[in-house]
């Protein structure tokens, strides 16, 4: 058990470091796009808005005939609402709409954390045969293993929960960090990796359905999505027509729902006599990431499908929810983000110790490539993450061409961070320590000098959000530099000094 | 390649790839069966076979790393994955519509 706690940790252990830190900032993730699509840091909306008077001449214009196109209503994260359509090139494209007066709002230029984080927590940017979520998957399982086979090498287990020795030797004072982080968040640990998971399951497991739905008419993976999650659909006619009321839908929903509210809109076939428009109830409102879904003919307005979770499909977007924390808990979701970040320490120092306890006997390639990943994995990781939203307020131009143009920022610093580690392992992550406490604070001051809302302003103007960001980055940006300076005197005390820069 | 080394490759295999092997004829069986035997919806059947599939290979997994007869581990996993997928195919039910 030790030896696959030990190399199923070596293997896996930069890939779960960058899957944890990109859930942590996920869990935030409406946040940070506030932070980073200035335009959309409007005041929290009133009430619903009217789609047919705000959003339908907007949609028509811009989105037209592209089947189909959503708006997501804005909510107390999202005061802003969002358009999403693909443009005649086939590119996804998200506009946003201020409710109180409809006007279309600039361009963001940029994916935020919804579009880069969020994505890259789950399957890496890398879409090419869905190898992203594959690997996210072996890596999560390695996680439960790495997770069951820890508490079995864990003999004293109670007693590592009060045991922390800071001015130890190295290799003693990291072990304690890493058994402190695992021992402490251990059930939230087992219960984010396996949910996680479990939100994939017709990904992991498509053998289910293949052979439950093989000889359907459809495909299998649609018969299946009919079923579970109520999917619904009808071909275009080639007749013009007309769309009816949205609003008159949204008030049906709400009567249907008991009051609660819709989540998104989607109108199928635009324009068309055979257009239809579907409706998910919000997710804001309970655990559960329901799968509740209204359609309606898009002439009449009739309702003419109506779709609820089935037990084991309620429970199984129960634990979705548990992951997604899109529910309204402000604690919950602070929780989630310090015990997300209490995972990357534990990783990170968990790499730490085996190349600690490795150091003083003879060093060979294998032990400088772990030594060059684990720096550039995590310290790398963190920096790139601040170069993004630094490019986020310094890139000119608008449009998806930018928003391009910030992610290969973040890849190129990344990229940046292997090779320097790599190059020159000597004190690399005090070196990107300092970096990183630079970063945040240049962060900072160029939101401040962008935007004209500095912390003080932003909370004086009621955007929580764009506080909130601004002092995590503050924060990082203090824990950094002090880390890297006591790194610097004082090398016993490196591996806790880092496990605390990780906590930004 | 040394002798041990190759032992610890095989493991590994047998452990990564016959695991999960063992694990998706299982879920698959799991997916027929219950409809077939209790009348469970085929969606829901679908779902509890695959949310179980997750903690089924990572059982699997312990077991293959601590069993201390790495044939067995083998003829284990790839007999059980044979025997499940078999027995999958006769449970399957026709899907109407």
């Amino acid at each position: 058990m030790v030896g696959l706690h030990t190399w199923a940790g070596v293997c896996v252990g930069t890939l779960l470091f960058v899957i944890f830190w990109m859930g942590s900032l996920s869990v935030f993730d409406r946040e940070i796009d506030r932070w980073m699509m200035p335009a959309t840091r409007l005041p929290a909306p009133s009430g619903p808005p009217s789609l047919d008077a705000t959003v339908l001449p907007v949609a028509a214009r811009l989105a037209g005939g592209a089947s189909p196109w959503t708006i997501v209503l804005p909510s107390a994260r999202v005061p802003a609402i969002e358009l999403r359509y693909t443009d005649a090139q086939g590119e996804p494209v998200r506009r946003h709409i201020d409710p109180a007066s409809g006007a279309l709002l600039p361009e963001a230029g940029s994916l935020g954390a919804s579009g880069f984080f969020f994505p890259f927590h789950f399957r890496l940017h890398l879409r090419f045969a869905d190898i992203g979520y594959w690997l996210v998957g072996v890596a999560g399982m390695a996680m439960l293993v790495l997770l069951v086979s820890g508490v079995i090498v864990h003999r004293r287990i109670f007693s590592d929960f009060f045991t922390f020795r800071p001015r130890r030797a190295l290799p003693r004072a990291t072990l304690d960090v890493h058994n402190l982080s695992g021992v402490l968040a251990l059930p939230f640990h087992f219960v984010i990796t396996l949910s996680g998971l479990i939100i994939f399951f017709a990904i992991y497991f498509p053998s289910a359905y293949q052979m439950a739905y093989a000889g359907a008419a459809v495909a299998p993976r649609a018969a299946f999505d009919r079923d579970a999650f109520g999917t619904w659909q009808r071909p275009a006619s080639g007749q013009p027509g007309q769309l009816a009321s949205l609003d008159a839908m949204l008030a049906t929903a709400r009567d249907t729902w008991q009051g609660r509210e819709a989540y998104f809109v989607r109108v199928w076939h635009p324009g068309d006599a055979a257009a239809y428009v579907e409706l998910r109830r919000s997710v804001a409102e309970g655990i559960p990431m329901n799968v509740d879904r209204l359609v309606f003919d898009g002439a009449s307005g009739r309702l003419l499908h109506r779709h609820k979770a089935q037990p084991v499909m309620a429970v199984q977007r129960f634990i979705a929810g548990l992951h997604f924390i899109q529910f309204r808990h402000g604690l919950l979701r602070a929780l989630y983000f310090v015990a997300g970040l209490a995972g990357c320490v534990m990783i990170a120092s968990g790499l730490l110790f085996w190349l600690a306890a490795r150091r003083r006997r003879a060093g060979g390639v294998g032990m400088r490539l772990v030594d060059a990943l684990t720096v550039g994995g995590t310290t790398g990781t963190i920096l790139a993450t601040l170069a993004f939203l630094i490019a986020n307020r310094v890139l000119p131009g608008d449009g998806a061409a930018r928003a391009a143009l910030e992610m290969q920022v973040f890849f190129a610093v990344w990229v940046l961070g292997f090779c320097h580690a790599g190059l020159r392992p000597e004190g690399a992550w005090r070196v990107q320590s300092r970096a990183i406490g630079v970063a945040a604070a240049v962060a900072v001051v160029l939101n401040a000098l962008t935007t004209g809302m500095h912390p003080l302003a932003a909370m004086a103007g009621g955007q929580w959000a764009v506080a909130g960001v601004d002092g995590v980055l503050l924060l990082t940006a203090a824990l950094a530099w002090g880390v890297a300076r006591r790194g610097g005197r004082q090398p016993a005390s490196a591996a806790s000094a880092v496990a605390g820069a990780d906590h930004g | 390649m040394t002798r041990r080394a190759g032992l610890i490759v095989s493991r590994v295999l047998a452990a990564v790839g016959a695991g999960y092997a063992f694990t998706a004829s299982v879920v698959a069986l799991v997916a027929v069966a219950l409809p077939a035997i209790f009348g469970m919806a085929r969606s829901e059947a679908v779902v509890l076979a695959a949310m179980l599939g997750f903690v089924i290979y990572l059982l699997a997994l312990l077991w293959a790393a601590v069993e201390p007869r790495l044939w067995w581990v083998w003829a284990g996993l790839i007999g059980g994955a044979a025997v499940s997928w078999a027995l999958s195919l006769a449970a399957r039910l026709p899907v109407a519509g």
